[in-house]
């Protein structure tokens, strides 16, 4: 495992970890900057075993790990100070107010009392839980508790910042105001982020960066602008009326013509240039009122990631 | 931006080290706890018996410095026999003794309360609302979970059974006449202290236990008032027949007239049956099993040889002229009289279980989905 350790956020190779007859990751290699990361896989693709073993809390079968530069096999309760996490599943701390469960939090990463009070405080205030903060957290609402749980798991300012699903069960404004806090942690406060969720807008709302994960293995890492990026020859188009004589001469000229909705997606052949479009629209007496060159959604590459893997299986 | 919307700051204080970290969670734990009323009236009728044993302490003291507040004292001590009365300095490592054996009979009932009102929610209510994926993604290990939640059950019992031996101990000393009773008696402390951890740490880790077991503190609570009650009363019952059947082997039911009267004016006690028994039956009381059963008559028993109770029964026997005086008034007062190492193979055993049925409920992985 080579490589900048500063520009590293964590970094597994060749890590394979079983349950019985089960493989849930297969010689996973990846390695990945700091920032905003979304971590995506269709169920059973080893996305928490992958987070359980980022946090140290399983013991692998094989290959290595290191987490902020440290070994995870060596340095689990190290890399655990470094790192907020907020569960998937509902979890409290029984019997306590707001400001009690988050300074507990505090507490258990190994803050004194008192700045793990006062900083309660100030956490609970960033994610707009203030005015509850006395209350019993058995009577907060599902929105509420995830944003309870991120308090709790920003109170130390962790390096890194490992959210699982952490939008699930909340309403829309909710929902909203989570990815807001996501996506300022992550590219205002200097706070890497691991984003798993299996909500392909939420992501893309959050991240820069994306990992598929499919049967335990690695299927695309990278940029997401670089990975919606622009298909050479291929033009979406809407015209005015229906375009079917212009898509016929598209045809004819060698283009491959899909329509997608009110949407043409067309595939120019190699070599030629756009203005040919323009020269069949006045041909065919048509008016176009959109044209840009097409690029993928997260949801395609996603999807195409899976299907490879399925093709390959 | 307003003054009061700062959004997150970052913070560069200075995290604590990983080896005290259980102590966040006993803590954690005391401060909840005592936010129970019922808890803190309990607390404070346990203290009562430690005013008690400080009194007796005291008036001990006095006694060996033969002050005049002494003679008040005297006459609530006439059940004692007047040769210990006579001579108190040669008696106070005894009195000592036997006044912390009483004191700790009857704390063990306000431990076993405590743990009834403390105990079952600790581990029972964080699995029912799935804290543990809070707790080990943290850096906490199991043994630091363990560790903490077992140190609000003895913080507990410290308060009710170490803390106060401790402060009568010093308090006894202070009204003692020489500094020669630390020598007889810091054994005691010692032992007291001993006791009170051996009970904290065996009753702690008893109540971990069950409280992993399941998910609602009630039947926690319940299965708890079982292994109390239960098995001393099944003890208790078991002790009892046994007795009633040796008392019939060497002693033939005598008319029912005579029953009151068979051994002079005093009446037949179940003690009178064992001393007899003792004496003449194959089978001696000491190798009376049945108090095993008892999971409070095990810590007891453990607890007479740590305190010394028993040697200090015999110690005083030896006032009585006759030896079948001397083995009635041990019988009576003393024991039990088996081996107080099947005690505490019986509490080894029990934390053995104790620690694999932690071992196997409390899995950190299986609870982070």
């Amino acid at each position: 495992m080579s490589g900048n350790a500063a520009s590293i956020l964590f970094a597994l190779e060749k890590v394979t970890k079983t349950y019985g007859s089960i493989t849930a990751l297969d010689e996973l290699s990846v390695c990945v900057p700091p920032g905003a990361i979304g971590l995506l896989g269709p169920n059973g693709s080893g996305k928490t075993t992958m987070i359980r073993t980022l946090l140290g809390l399983i013991p692998i079968n094989g290959g290595s790990a290191r987490v902020l530069d440290m070994d995870v096999h060596r340095r689990q309760l190290d890399i655990r100070r470094l790192i907020g996490f907020v569960p998937e599943d509902e979890c409290l701390f029984p019997g306590v107010t707001g400001v009690e469960f988050v300074a507990y939090a505090g507490e258990l990463v190994g803050m004194p009392s008192r700045d793990a009070m006062q900083r309660a405080h100030e956490v609970l205030d960033y994610v707009g839980l203030t005015e509850v903060r006395y209350r019993l957290v058995e009577s907060y609402s599902a929105g509420m508790k995830q944003r309870l749980k991120l308090a709790a798991a920003i109170i130390h300012d962790p390096k890194l910042l490992i959210l699982d699903e952490p939008t699930n069960g909340m309403d829309p404004a909710g929902r909203k105001d989570m990815l807001a806090l996501a996506h300022d942690l992550a590219h205002h406060k200097n706070m890497s982020v691991l984003f798993s969720s299996h909500l392909l807008p939420d992501v893309e709302a959050v991240c820069d960066h994306i990992i598929v994960l499919g049967a335990g293995q690695l299927l695309v890492q990278g940029n997401i602008r670089e990975l919606k990026a622009v298909h050479p020859g291929s033009f979406e188009v809407r015209l005015k009326e229906d375009g079917t004589s212009f898509s016929q001469q598209l045809t004819d000229l060698g283009c491959a013509v899909q329509r997608r909705g009110d949407m043409l997606l067309i595939q120019i052949p190699s070599g030629a240039a756009p203005a040919m479009l323009w020269q069949a629209a006045a041909a065919n007496q048509q008016q176009i009122r959109h044209l840009r060159s097409q690029r993928s959604t997260l949801e395609e590459v996603f999807l195409n990631a899976v299907e490879r893997t399925s093709c390959r299986l | 931006m307003p003054i009061i919307d700062q959004g997150y700051q970052h913070w560069s204080g200075r995290l604590t080290g990983h080896r005290w970290r259980w102590l966040a969670i006993t803590h954690h734990g005391v401060k909840i706890a005592m936010r129970s009323y019922f808890l803190r009236y309990v607390l404070l009728a346990a203290w009562v018996p430690a005013l008690v044993l400080v009194t007796t302490l005291s008036a001990w003291g006095l006694l060996e410095r033969k002050s005049k507040m002494a003679r008040t004292f005297i006459q609530f001590m006439q059940f004692m026999n007047p040769g210990v009365v006579a001579d108190p300095r040669h008696y106070c490592g005894a009195v000592w003794r036997l006044a912390y054996g009483y004191f700790f009979h009857v704390e063990l009932f306000f431990a076993m309360l405590v743990i009834l009102i403390v105990g079952p929610g600790l581990i029972s209510r964080d699995l029912r609302v799935n804290a543990l994926p809070l707790y080990f993604s943290r850096p906490l290990r199991r043994v630091d979970y363990f560790l903490g939640k077992l140190g609000v059950v003895v913080t507990f019992l410290g308060m009710v059974l170490i803390v106060p031996a401790v402060i009568a101990y010093i308090l006894g000393l202070l009204f003692s006449v020489d500094i020669s009773a630390v020598r007889d008696t810091f054994g005691l402390l010692l032992g007291a202290i001993a006791y009170g951890l051996l009970i904290s740490v065996s009753a702690g880790m008893l109540i971990l236990a069950l409280s992993s077991l399941c998910r609602n503190s009630r039947y926690v609570a319940l299965l708890w008032l079982g292994l109390w009650f239960v098995s001393s009363v099944v003890s208790s019952v078991l002790t009892a027949v046994h007795h009633q059947q040796q008392r019939y082997v060497y002693h033939p039911p005598p008319p029912s007239s005579e029953l009151m009267t068979r051994q002079g004016a005093e009446p037949l006690t179940m003690n009178h049956a064992v001393a007899s028994t003792a004496k003449k039956s194959d089978v001696p009381v000491s190798r009376n099993w049945r108090a095993l059963l008892s999971y409070t008559a095990n810590l007891s028993r453990v607890g007479t040889k740590l305190l010394g109770t028993n040697a200090a029964w015999k110690q005083i026997s030896l006032l009585e002229p006759t030896a079948s005086g001397r083995h009635r008034l041990l019988v009576r007062f003393g024991g039990p009289w088996y081996p107080w190492y099947w005690s505490a193979v019986v509490l080894a055993g029990l934390l053995g279980l104790s620690l694999c049925v932690l071992k196997l409920s409390i899995r950190t992985l299986d609870r982070l989905k």
